[in-house]
Formats: structure tokens, C-alpha cells, sequence
């Protein structure tokens, strides 16, 4: 079963690499691989591991490995299901690794707990690592850009590297025109752009379902947060495209799914006659959407109704999704985003490679159309084998 | 009663009026008739049946809670658990339904936990002499980290049983009346009833004036906290069977903040963190108030930047008009005894025990601040 | 005899059993990780530990005249805010040190203004502004950009190093100091303690104790203004939402070291060194490579067995000094409650 698995997978890279075509069908049918639609990725060049599962090169890989053992720190910036999620497939992709080319895995999870939106506990997190020489650190912070920059730049002149996950980096347009790095210490930014791959495609899918015409709804994260801001710019450029959709109402959804619930209650009081509810993540949209039904209003069924987007892509809201309860979410690839950084951390950190410094998982807006692959293959990667 | 009937008349509305005068809920009471009447001019809205049911809805998770701790802080305690325990409780209810055990079952162990925390906090500070404070901080530590390994930080999903909607009140009962309205309704009632006629109550009104005094005259000092900080777990087990059905799934950080909220209900509502003080009605007041507040700055569409200003601002003015309330409170004592020392005594009870050790406490606490 | 009475009075000593703690934490610690005492990691350590000492020690002192003062951690954030703000906008670092400062101050004097003259109740009060604070810097992040700004000198505070030692660990010990003298070697600290013992008592003794407590709530805002400019020193960018949370670290970290929240007992050096376990059982710990989702339980472990610890040793030693002066009694024992019976028994009756 594990052989399958692993097999499956490096045929699902195979196909994304070089052959987009009938190989993907089969290699979905296998892992249900979630990179389905765009499968090169969006900005160009991954970090690229190994390619082909051929006996030669996989031994002439291992005699790079050596046996070697590599230090990973991964720090997330709360506990959740999606961050679950993404360590989940880094796991399958590092036990993957270890049964080809038998590197060794010392991995270890440190998130802030106390103060997630601030971030602070995480440098404190990033200079133990340092201190502790890992050879590599992935993270996820709420913490200022700035502050992290510079604790990357020391880092890296104490040889550790450092790769960001799912952050938020876009919010500073970096650009590489004139500077490979644009501008960061990272080796590498793995994520999608909250922007236009999660708020953009939210307000789309909403104007193109009401055609163009209708009132939405929105219920924010707390204010002061990146994610919040980055998502309500595309979620508003969106709208702006269409001058018949007006957002009519906002409140602040705290990220959960209780104050959510709250705020789309007191909203659809004031609004009663709204055809969409954009919640900037599933929780949020799942309250909105309890809130329909204590209402007494009706969901989204394809011509009328309330719509009701999240965003994440968790076995929760895909639940949802296929129950009727939530209309559709944006799926921001945990899976993929667990996989491309083990992919790109092997491929420079062993294989020296150079990588690039922006790498984006597609993204996709999930509904009951594509919601049985999505989950499928979501749950497959919550099943893989990796343990660490 | 031998007067004749015009004066009786004329008295009992001047008792009424008294009564009015010295409830030391009146400010809470003005400043959220205040609030309503305001909202209900610039929102027509607000008024509707659906947004009242709805404001009542929101707030009943933090009235429960309130309930509790007005107990715990009529004691002289603080119990900065309640969230986190709330979150513990609601993951057992939820866990226990996943394992196919039917909510009478399942509603029971939350329960159980509740109060096991409960006796834990109470051991905590009366044997080991720990301050509420830290105690119930360290309590909001175990509860808290127990939940995130348990869990893994992944919410529990997947246990609601269709009787469960009636629990979290998503399914309303009766026209839109729910469940989780009654059940804090009737727990209002029962710890109303408990302060104000029962001996427990008493000696937790003793308890929080003065310990000292309190063991002299033979109360079991412990024990009564012990049973305090239990009353508080079993509101936290309550809200948490509560906020399981209401949010449909159990993530760790449930509970987060929810302790605040709490203290600042029941605090509103006229508990003293000094003690020997707090009213069952008021803390009911206090957690409609912050619902009130939030329903309108939802409505209001005040920017969510300036929401925790607002929020501050309405807890610095509901202190204020605490305050106020208590000048007025002494002046109408004042006068009524003035007018009537003879009636004093055959109209004490009519305010009910709790407030007889506490009002003739207040002008120790206001030397004390 | 002697020796041993002696020996009991040094361990009686406020802030002593939990200092003995502390050093047998360092050292397990060290020998589980030999990193744990590295100079890197100790000036990481003390910088990462010093702006919530520093509102420990403010907050100590708001406990000491049986107080409480929640709004110190969002106080903080805003007065960092504030700093990189004014930094930003091009001013010379030390206006941009005094802005951060003045903010803090604001909060202490709105803080005790408020309780002292309407004589409304402290927890609630600063949990307002605690919400206030929180706010404004929310909204300042919004407004004005809290990053990307290059300040040197700002910088310098906690990544510059004076004799090897990372600069902030001597602002704090400065302050530190200053501050142990004011709480035990001034008319203003013995006040303060006659306060938090019995606020009636020391009203009788001519105590001005509303001006007394006003100035606690100042201390404290002061302090955390100072611990708000070196979070903005050490981040260099501040993010809404910095420093929610830090008051009940402070607080507890007060009380770990002996600070009684009844009033009337503590010191400083008891706070910081309360303030400085908590924050080495967190470092250890991240540096054993644990979880941190086993930090609040360990913390809260380690809490209750410190401050069960401490009540044993002032017990065993007022055992040993039954003789004693029951000045020392009243000082030693945080039993101030049995006082505030006193005197609630005496205005009854």
C-alpha cells in the first residue's frame, strides 16, 4: 500500500513536470493530487526535487544523501487544522524521500501559541533553532516582515536557512527584477498570493454565479491582520470589476466561527435581501452560513439562494460543501504547499540546486462541481504514510 | 397596616419607588434601557422581534458563564478558567457524541468535568492557599494545553445529533425561543434563588465580606468557596453543551477570552472583585449589555478597527454608571430611613438578603479603593 | 543556633526560595541542553525577557499597594507603536524613546485618575484600557506604516552590546535598581507597602493612600512605555495586536516571585526573578526541542508548585520565629487579608 502510494506520487511529478496529459488522470485516480488544473506551477520554476522514479538515478541520489540527516524546524504561527494539513504532507513527501534516498528526518514542530497575530513568540521560536544549528527552518508568522527578515539574515550568517510558508510576503511587492531575492532572506517563500489566488477568485466566483448583478457581505478577520488586508484587496478589486455587485456590509468575523456566526446574523438583520456572504476563511463562511439558517433564509442551490464562500480548503469545509451548508471555499493546496516545501528544501538543501525564491501552489475555488476530488485527495494525503 | 387606604397607596408606590432607587443594578439598568432607546431611534432595525431574539441568542453563552462567576466573585474569588474549561467541557460533549453515547450521556460527562475542575480550583485555593487569581490562571494553563494536545489543534467536527440543534439553540423550540434562552433562564432562577434564600447563599455573601468574620460565626469558609468555584465549572460545563451545539465544531482556542468577557458581565452587572457583592440580575444585564454592543456596532458598520475602542469605552461607562448608581442607592437609603426609621426593619427584607450584607458593607469598600 | 535562624531568615526573604529555584532550573537545563548558556542564546534570552520584566516589575508594584493593572501589555504594544511612529516620521531616537515613554505615562495617569478619583474598581478599569490601548494601535497600524523603518539608533538599544553584555540588559538593571530603592529605601515605598497591608490602617497613619495608589498606576504605565521602546528596538517593526497577553505573564510572573496579590508584600528583584523563571522554563523548553503546546500546562505546574513552595518556606520560618517582632510577621506573611478583617469587622460593629 505504501509502495502504491509512493509511486503514485512521483507519477503525479512526473505528469506535472513534462507530460500534462493522460498520465495526470492516472496519477489523480492514485493520490488524488490536488494540482489538477494548473499543473505547472503558477510562477514558474518549483523547487524541484527529484524527477523520475528510476533505480540509477535514485541511487546516485542516495550516495549524495549519504545516510545524512537534516535538522528541520517548522514553526507555524497557531495550531489548526490547516497548518495539520500542510505538516501532514511534508510528512508523506519526507518519508517518501527517506524510503528512495534514505535520508534521515529530525523534524521538529514549535508554533506560538500565546500570541498569533502579533507573532513576537516566534522570534524567540527562530532564535532557538538558531542557536540549536538546524539546518533548515520553515515559517509561518504573523510577525512583522521586517523583524523576521532580520532574524533570517543573522540566521543564515550562522548557516541556517530559512524558508517561509504560506506568509504573507506579497503585501511588500517584492520584485526580482533587480534582485534575485527580491529583497528577502529567505531561501525560498512556498504559497499561493492571498491576493489574487484566494480574495481575487472569491469575488469572481461570486459575480460570475449572480451574473454580474447582486449584494455581498463580507466578514473580515480582525483588523491589523496581513492575511486580512492581502485577501480583502483581491476580494475587492474583484468586486470593482463588476459594477453591478455591491458589498454592502462588513464586520469582523475575529477568524472564528463563533463571532462570525454573530456578525452574519446582526448583517443579514440589516440585509436581509443579500445574494453572497464572503467569509475570508472557512470558519467564518461555516458561521455565516449557521446564520442562513437560523435566519430561515435560503442557501445558494445553483440559481437562487445565498452563496457562502470560505477559504482554506479543510476537511471541515468540504464536509460542508457536499452537506449543502457552504456554497464553496477556496482550496489554497495544504497538501501542495506541505509537499513543495520538502521538495524544494531536498533540492537545495542536498542537491544544491538553486530554487526559486517565489514558489506558488494553485489554488482553486472548490464547490460542489470538484468538491469529491478535492476531499478524496485531501484525505488520502491525511492518510499517507508519513510519521515523524 | 391600619393607615387608611390613600396613604397606603401613596406608600407603596413610594416603596416601589425606593425599591427602583435602591436596586444597585439601576445604572446598568439606565445605561441599557439608555443604549436600546438610542439604537432603536437611529435603527428601526434593532427593535425588530428577529434582532432581539438574535441579540439574546448571542449573548447567552457569556450570560451563563457571567452566572458563575458573579457567584465565584460574591465569594471574594476570581475564576479566570471558566473559557478554557468551557472549551475542555464542550470537546467532551463533542467527543463523547462521536463515540455514539446519547447526549444524556454525553451532557452529564461535560458535566462531570466541569465540576472536577470546580473542587481542582477550590482545592487549589483553600488548601494550598494559592490566590484565586493565579490559581484559576494556572487552571486556564492546564485546560487550555490538555485541549491542544488532545485535539492536535484540529476542531472536533462531525458529532452534531439532530437533537443537538436544539441544544445549541440553532433549532429554535418554540416560535424563535431556543433552548440554550430557557436553560439560562431557569439557571438564572435556581442560583437566584440559591443566593438569595438559601443558607449556601448567605454564607457565600458572609464568605466574600469578611472571611474573618465569616469562620467566627461558623461557616465552613472552605467548603463555601469549594462550592463557588464548582458553581462556576458547572456554568463553564453548561456554556460549553452549549457553544458545542451552537458552533458545530470544537476548535482548541474555543474558549479564548471568553474568561474576560465573563468577569467584565458579571462586573458590569455590580459585582464587587472586592466581594460580598453581585446580583444574579445583573449579571444577566451586564452579558446582554456587551451583546447589545456588539449587535450595534455590527449594525452600525463602525470599522472593525475601532471595535475594541468602542468596547472599552462602553466597560469604562458601564463602571461609571455602577458608581453613580451606588451615590444614588446611599442617598435614597439615607432618605428612607430618614422618613421612616420605624419601617427600616419590616422593609429590609423586602430588598432581598443578598444585598443586606453588601449595602452595609459599601462604606467599607469605598474606604478601601 | 544562630547560624540556623539566620539561614531561616535569608530563606524567608522574599523572592529567596524561588531564586534558589531558578538556579536549580538554569542548571538542569544546561546540562539537558549545553547550548542553553551560550552567549548568543542568553542575550537572546534577556532580550526576548526583558520588556516583560520590566512591566512585571511596574505591575509589581500596582500589586504591592493591593492593586491591579491589566492594560500593561497592550500599553506596551501602543507606546512601541508609538516609537517606531515617531522614529518613522524622522525623529531623533531619544523624542522617539520619550513618545513611547509619554504613552505609557498617559495610561498610568488616565489609569489612576480614574481609579483613585471616582474610586472605581482597578481590574475593570484597566481591562477598559487594555481594550483602549489595543485599539489605538490598531488603528495607528492602519494609518501609518510601523514598518520598513531604519533606525539605527533605536536599534542599538537591544542589538548593541556594552562590556559583551546586550545594551538593554543594562537599561533594565538601571531600572531595575532605581526601582528596589524606591520600593524599599524611600517614605514613598514604605507607604506603599502600609497601603497594601491595610489601606485604612495607613489612612490613619496619615497615609495620602489615593496619591499613593495614583502613583502605582503611573509606575506601572511608565514602565511599560520603557518595555513598549525596547519590544520596537528588538522588532524594528510592530504589527497591531503586540503585546495582548503580557499582563498575565507579568502577573504571574509577580507572584511566582513572592509578590502577594492581596497587597503589602513584595520586591522588586522577587518580581523580576519570578518574571525570570517564567521566561527560562520557556526557553529551555524551546530549546529541548518541546512543544510548545506543553508550555501553558508546565507553566501553570510550575506556578503552583512555586507559589505552593514559597507559602512553605514563610511558613516554616515563622514556625522557627514564633519570637520574632510581629512586624516582620505582618510584612512576611501574605496574609494581609486577616488585616483587612480587622478592619471590615471594626466598621461594622
Amino acid at each position: 500500500m505504501i509502495r502504491v502510494a509512493a509511486g503514485g506520487m512521483s507519477g503525479r511529478r512526473r505528469a506535472g513536470r513534462s507530460l500534462i496529459g493522460a498520465a495526470l488522470v492516472a496519477s489523480l485516480a492514485l493520490t488524488g493530487c490536488t494540482t489538477v488544473d494548473q499543473p505547472e506551477e503558477s510562477d514558474g520554476a518549483s523547487g524541484g526535487g527529484p524527477g523520475v522514479s528510476d533505480p540509477a538515478t535514485d541511487e546516485a541520489i542516495r550516495a549524495i544523501v549519504d545516510g545524512r540527516t537534516i535538522k528541520v524546524g517548522f514553526s507555524p504561527p497557531i495550531l489548526s487544522e490547516f497548518y495539520t494539513q500542510v505538516e501532514k504532507a511534508a510528512f508523506n513527501k519526507m518519508k517518501e524521500y527517506e524510503d528512495r534516498y534514505g535520508v534521515k528526518w529530525q523534524w521538529e514542530r514549535q508554533g506560538a501559541l500565546n500570541d498569533a497575530h502579533s507573532g513576537t513568540e516566534t522570534v524567540g521560536i527562530v532564535e532557538g533553532y538558531i542557536s540549536r544549528a538546524f539546518d533548515a527552518v520553515f515559517v509561518c508568522s504573523a510577525a512583522p516582515a521586517e523583524t523576521m527578515q532580520q532574524l533570517y539574515a543573522k540566521g543564515s550568517a550562522e548557516g541556517v536557512d530559512f524558508y517561509q510558508f504560506n506568509s504573507t510576503e506579497e503585501l511588500a511587492n517584492p520584485s526580482q527584477a533587480e534582485d534575485p531575492t527580491g529583497g528577502l532572506n529567505t531561501v525560498s517563500n512556498i504559497g499561493y498570493d492571498d491576493r489574487w489566488q484566494s480574495g481575487y477568485i472569491s469575488g469572481q466566483y461570486i459575480a460570475e454565479k449572480l451574473e454580474g448583478e447582486g449584494e455581498v457581505l463580507q466578514i473580515m478577520g480582525p483588523s491589523g491582520s496581513d492575511w486580512t488586508k492581502l485577501r480583502q484587496q483581491g476580494f475587492e478589486k474583484a468586486i470593482s470589476e463588476y459594477p453591478g455587485i455591491e458589498i454592502v456590509g462588513q464586520a469582523d468575523g475575529g477568524y472564528v466561527r463563533d463571532k462570525g456566526f454573530t456578525a452574519a446574523q446582526d448583517l443579514l438583520t440589516k440585509f436581509p435581501d443579500v445574494d453572497a456572504i464572503y467569509g475570508e476563511n472557512e470558519d467564518m463562511a461555516l458561521g455565516a452560513s449557521q446564520a442562513i439558517d437560523a435566519a430561515g433564509l435560503k442557501h445558494w442551490d445553483g440559481n437562487e439562494g445565498i452563496i457562502t464562500i470560505g477559504a482554506d480548503g479543510l476537511v471541515s469545509g468540504m464536509e460542508s460543501i457536499k452537506a449543502g451548508k457552504l456554497t464553496a471555499t477556496v482550496d489554497v493546496n495544504s497538501t501542495a504547499i506541505g509537499e513543495q516545501m520538502i521538495e524544494t528544501l531536498f533540492a537545495h538543501e542536498v542537491l544544491g540546486m538553486t530554487v526559486n525564491q517565489f514558489v506558488r501552489v494553485p489554488t482553486d475555488v472548490v464547490d460542489k462541481e470538484n468538491v469529491d476530488w478535492h476531499l478524496a485527495s485531501l484525505k488520502a494525503n491525511l492518510a499517507g504514510p508519513g510519521k515523524y | 397596616m391600619s393607615t387608611d387606604q390613600s396613604k397606603a397607596r401613596v406608600s407603596v408606590l413610594e416603596r416601589a419607588g425606593y425599591r427602583l432607587l435602591l436596586d444597585p443594578t439601576l445604572g446598568v439598568q439606565a445605561m441599557l434601557v439608555t443604549i436600546c432607546v438610542v439604537a432603536a431611534f437611529s435603527f428601526p432595525v434593532f427593535l425588530t422581534e428577529v434582532n432581539l431574539y438574535n441579540v439574546v441568542g448571542s449573548s447567552i453563552i457569556v450570560m451563563l458563564l457571567a452566572l458563575g462567576m458573579t457567584v465565584v466573585l460574591i465569594a471574594r474569588g476570581i475564576d479566570l478558567s471558566v473559557g478554557a474549561v468551557m472549551a475542555l467541557c464542550a470537546a467532551v460533549t463533542a467527543e463523547a457524541l462521536l463515540n455514539g453515547y446519547p447526549l444524556t450521556l454525553a451532557a452529564p460527562m461535560a458535566l462531570a468535568t466541569g465540576a472536577a475542575v470546580g473542587i481542582a480550583n477550590g482545592l487549589l485555593i483553600t488548601k494550598l492557599g494559592l490566590p484565586d487569581f493565579i490559581a484559576t490562571l494556572a487552571m486556564l494553563g492546564f485546560a487550555s494545553g490538555i485541549l491542544y494536545i488532545w485535539t492536535g489543534g484540529v476542531p472536533i467536527i462531525g458529532y452534531m445529533v439532530p437533537e443537538f440543534y436544539y441544544v445549541g439553540g440553532l433549532t429554535p423550540l418554540v416560535g424563535s425561543v431556543t433552548v440554550p434562552m430557557l436553560i439560562a433562564l431557569v439557571l438564572a432562577l435556581v442560583l437566584g434563588g440559591l443566593l438569595g434564600w438559601s443558607r449556601l447563599g448567605t454564607h457565600l455573601f458572609a464568605v466574600g465580606s469578611s472571611e474573618h468574620s465569616a469562620r467566627q460565626s461558623g461557616v465552613a469558609v472552605h467548603r463555601v468557596r469549594i462550592l463557588a468555584y464548582v458553581i462556576s465549572g458547572l456554568m463553564a460545563a453548561v456554556a460549553g453543551i452549549v457553544i458545542a451545539g451552537r458552533n458545530t465544531n470544537v476548535p482548541a482556542d474555543l474558549g479564548t477570552g471568553y474568561e474576560i468577557q465573563a468577569i467584565a458581565a458579571a462586573v458590569i452587572g455590580g459585582a464587587s472583585l472586592g466581594g460580598g457583592r453581585g446580583r444574579i440580575l445583573g449579571a444577566v444585564l451586564g452579558a446582554l449589555t456587551l451583546a447589545v454592543s456588539i449587535n450595534l456596532i455590527n449594525l452600525l458598520g463602525v470599522p472593525s478597527s475601532y471595535q475594541k475602542i468602542v468596547i472599552g469605552a462602553i466597560l469604562l461607562l458601564a463602571v461609571v454608571a455602577n458608581r453613580l448608581s451606588e451615590i444614588v442607592n446611599a442617598w435614597a437609603r439615607r432618605r428612607r430611613l430618614a422618613r421612616a426609621p420605624v419601617d427600616h426593619e419590616a422593609d429590609a427584607p423586602d430588598l432581598g438578603p443578598p444585598t443586606v450584607p453588601a449595602e452595609s458593607l459599601k462604606p467599607t469598600r469605598k474606604a478601601l479603593r | 543556633m544562630r547560624s540556623g535562624s539566620r539561614l531561616m531568615r535569608i530563606l524567608g526573604t522574599t523572592g529567596v526560595p524561588i531564586a534558589i529555584a531558578l538556579v536549580i532550573v538554569i542548571l538542569v537545563f544546561q546540562v539537558l541542553s549545553p547550548v542553553f548558556l551560550r552567549p548568543s542564546a542568553v542575550s537572546n534570552y534577556l532580550n526576548n525577557g526583558i520588556p516583560i520584566l520590566l512591566i512585571t516589575v511596574g505591575v509589581a508594584f500596582v500589586i504591592v499597594g493591593g492593586g491591579i493593572d491589566l492594560s500593561i501589555g497592550t500599553v506596551a504594544g501602543l507606546s512601541a507603536g508609538m516609537t517606531i511612529w515617531a522614529v518613522g516620521a524622522g525623529m531623533p531616537t531619544p523624542v522617539g524613546v520619550l513618545v513611547g515613554v509619554a504613552t505609557g505615562l498617559v495610561f498610568g495617569v488616565v489609569n489612576g485618575f480614574v481609579i483613585t478619583q471616582f474610586g472605581i474598581n482597578d481590574f475593570i478599569v484597566t481591562l477598559a484600557t487594555l481594550n483602549v490601548a489595543g485599539g489605538l494601535l490598531i488603528v495607528l497600524s492602519e494609518n501609518v506604516s510601523l514598518r520598513g523603518v531604519n533606525a539605527p539608533g533605536l536599534a542599538s538599544l537591544t542589538q548593541g552590546s556594552t562590556l559583551g553584555i546586550p545594551t538593554s540588559f543594562w537599561i533594565a538593571v538601571v531600572i531595575f535598581v532605581v526601582m528596589q530603592f524606591l520600593l524599599m529605601r524611600t517614605v514613598f515605598g514604605r507607604r506603599l507597602f502600609a497601603t497594601g497591608v491595610s489601606s485604612e490602617a495607613a489612612t490613619l497613619a496619615g497615609v495620602e493612600v489615593r496619591r499613593v495608589r495614583f502613583n502605582t498606576f503611573v509606575i506601572s504605565g511608565v514602565l511599560a512605555g520603557a518595555a513598549g521602546v525596547l519590544l520596537a528596538s528588538r522588532l524594528g517593526a510592530v504589527q497591531a495586536f503586540l503585546g495582548m497577553g503580557y499582563e498575565f505573564t507579568a502577573i504571574a510572573g509577580a507572584v511566582l516571585g513572592g509578590v502577594s496579590l492581596a497587597g503589602g508584600r513584595g520586591s522588586v528583584w522577587a518580581a523580576v526573578v519570578g518574571g525570570l523563571m517564567l521566561a527560562t522554563l520557556q526557553q529551555g523548553l524551546r530549546l529541548n526541542g518541546v512543544d510548545p503546546v506543553y508550555f501553558s500546562i508546565v507553566t501553570g505546574l510550575a506556578i503552583v508548585t512555586g507559589v505552593v513552595f514559597d507559602r512553605q518556606a514563610q511558613r516554616l520560618v515563622l514556625r522557627r520565629n514564633v519570637g520574632g517582632g510581629p512586624a516582620q510577621a505582618v510584612g512576611a506573611h501574605p496574609v494581609a487579608p486577616e488585616a483587612s478583617h480587622a478592619r471590615e469587622t471594626g466598621v461594622k460593629s
